[in-house]
């Protein structure tokens, strides 16, 4: 069962801007690519660093820590040291709320 | 046609095969590599390897290969590249034919032809095999001695440490890194290791290795006797080049390559350690990095493909010591001035190396966006040193426009 879970709020990312955010146990990263949101696992799948601290190029996101870049589109690796993907997540904007689909 | 052979089963080679079918290429591929496993990544070995903390990260799935109708011939050692017959020859006298080689060979460690340096519980880092002796003379000792104290050294250093080994190093140079870092970045790696309990002597060298059968004492150039249960020698590294230089290819302080990665022999390309790459900012350099290999490997897929692009990647590394999360990028073996942003005391700060005006390279210790973010800054001149060190002032800003 999937559900929206409210992170934040509404416009509250900038276009370009990358941010993180804590949704039960998991950490988020959601990103403003052009005034589209994406979503994904925030922590790097090679040494879980976390993403919202990386770099956002385009629809890629770049580790700090160790360079893996991540397509935020799909989660894939697509570069660095990383080889297993982020898992994405479909993002919205509510009413004034910011929402991701969680399975329970 | 005859394959496109990659004659190097590292990071480097693996990353070029995988980049070739990534990129939709349906012909034929083989990989030659010397070591009996799939292409493994070395950033580990020195540290979550070493410390028994993961085991190994292949660069590829094992399977891949397979899956992918790529013949990796693993645990086979190419002897030379003849390139005007368009062949390979191995040890065993095969002569595998390729339409385009590349050589991945990498590098070897350094030997340093010491009294002593053969016995047992003197070691070195290079393979998986050698992270394992590391870990298993670790498990049963409790003092090691290091000689050298590069990133490897260092690392290993500090992966000992965590192991809860008492740690002694000799380095012949006045600091850690001093020849890559210089002495003021260098004493910053120093005290990292000093407030980690490591014992470190400056300015003197290994002169033999003593021991009844087995090591137990490194006696220095100076006359100090080191005692410890194992040592581990990293003296640096030096390009595999016998392949090309046995064969048909020109070697000079590891294989000349242009700016998009050929040699001068036609149909023969040269990536990762191996490398001297005629680099459009640095000018002919050889590259030991990871992330050096990874995006070299990806971008001979292309230009095998036709893209023909020169390689400009301002060159990146990392290196996590302890809590310390180290990076640098860029390249300088000189440089005149030193902008500092942050604080070097409290071990969170970004150097740039400028040489007239010129950004070269930045290093960083706990400022991790900071490198990333003034890797296009690389090359550029006229920057002004107070804006780098602005602490507060996001180096984004300071890049030359797009287009």
């Amino acid at each position: 069962m999937a559900d929206w879970v409210n992170v934040g709020s509404a416009g509250e990312i900038a276009d370009g801007e990358l941010s993180s955010y804590s949704a039960g146990e998991r950490q988020i990263a959601i990103a403003n690519v052009d005034g589209t949101l994406y979503a994904f696992d925030d922590l790097c799948t090679h040494q879980q660093c976390s993403l919202a601290e990386g770099e956002l190029e385009d629809t890629t996101v770049e580790c700090p820590c160790h360079g893996s870049r991540f397509d935020i589109r799909t989660g894939q690796a697509v570069n660095g040291p990383a080889s297993d993907p982020v898992d994405v997540f479909e993002v919205r904007e509510q009413d004034a709320e910011l929402q991701v689909l969680l399975d329970e | 046609m005859a394959p496109i052979v990659i004659v190097g089963g590292g990071l480097a080679g693996a990353t070029a095969a995988g980049s070739l079918r990534d990129r939709g290429y349906e012909g034929d591929v083989v990989v030659i590599g010397e070591e009996p496993v799939p292409p493994y990544e070395r950033p580990p070995l020195s540290k979550e390897y070493l410390r028994g903390e993961s085991g190994h990260q292949l660069v590829r799935p094992a399977e891949w290969y397979r899956d992918n109708a790529v013949d990796a011939r693993l645990g086979v050692r190419a002897e030379r590249v003849h390139a005007a017959e368009r062949a390979i020859e191995l040890a065993d006298g095969e002569r595998v034919p390729f339409d385009q080689v590349v050589i991945a060979t990498g590098a070897r460690n350094r030997r340093i032809d010491l009294p002593g340096r053969d016995l047992p519980g003197v070691l070195d880092l290079r393979f998986a095999h050698d992270a394992d002796a590391i870990r298993e003379a670790a498990a049963r000792g409790t003092k090691a001695v290091l000689v050298g104290m590069g990133f490897i050294g260092a690392e290993v250093a500090a992966s000992l440490r965590h192991l809860g080994l008492d740690v002694t190093v000799v380095e012949f140079f006045s600091t850690p890194l001093e020849r890559v870092l210089g002495p003021q970045l260098g004493g910053a790696i120093e005290a990292l290791h000093r407030d980690h309990g490591v014992e470190m002597i400056f300015g003197d060298a290994a002169e033999r290795f003593d021991g009844d059968g087995r090591f137990e004492t490194l006696v220095t150039r100076e006359g100090r006797r080191v005692e410890g249960d194992f040592a581990v020698v990293g003296v640096g590294v030096e390009p595999v080049t016998e392949v090309a230089a046995h064969g048909d290819v020109p070697v000079d302080g590891g294989i000349p390559v242009d700016a998009t990665l050929r040699t001068s022999v036609d149909a023969v390309w040269a990536i990762g350690d191996v490398a001297r790459h005629d680099h459009p900012v640095f000018g002919p350099i050889r590259v030991e990095h990871f992330d050096n290999a990874l995006k070299m490997g990806d971008h001979v897929a292309a230009n095998l493909l036709g893209a023909n692009a020169a390689f400009d990647d301002p060159h990146w590394f990392w290196s996590d010591q302890y809590d310390a999360e180290i990076q640098m990028a860029g390249f300088a073996t000189g440089w005149d001035q030193t902008v500092i942003r942050g604080s070097v005391e409290e071990r969170a700060f970004t150097a740039f190396l400028l040489d007239g005006g010129r950004l070269l390279s930045v290093f960083s210790m706990n400022r991790k966006h900071d490198v990333r973010r003034s890797m296009p800054l690389i090359g550029m001149r006229h920057l002004d040193p107070a804006q780098l060190a602005d602490a507060e002032l996001d180096l984004r800003r300071l890049r030359p426009p797009k287009g």
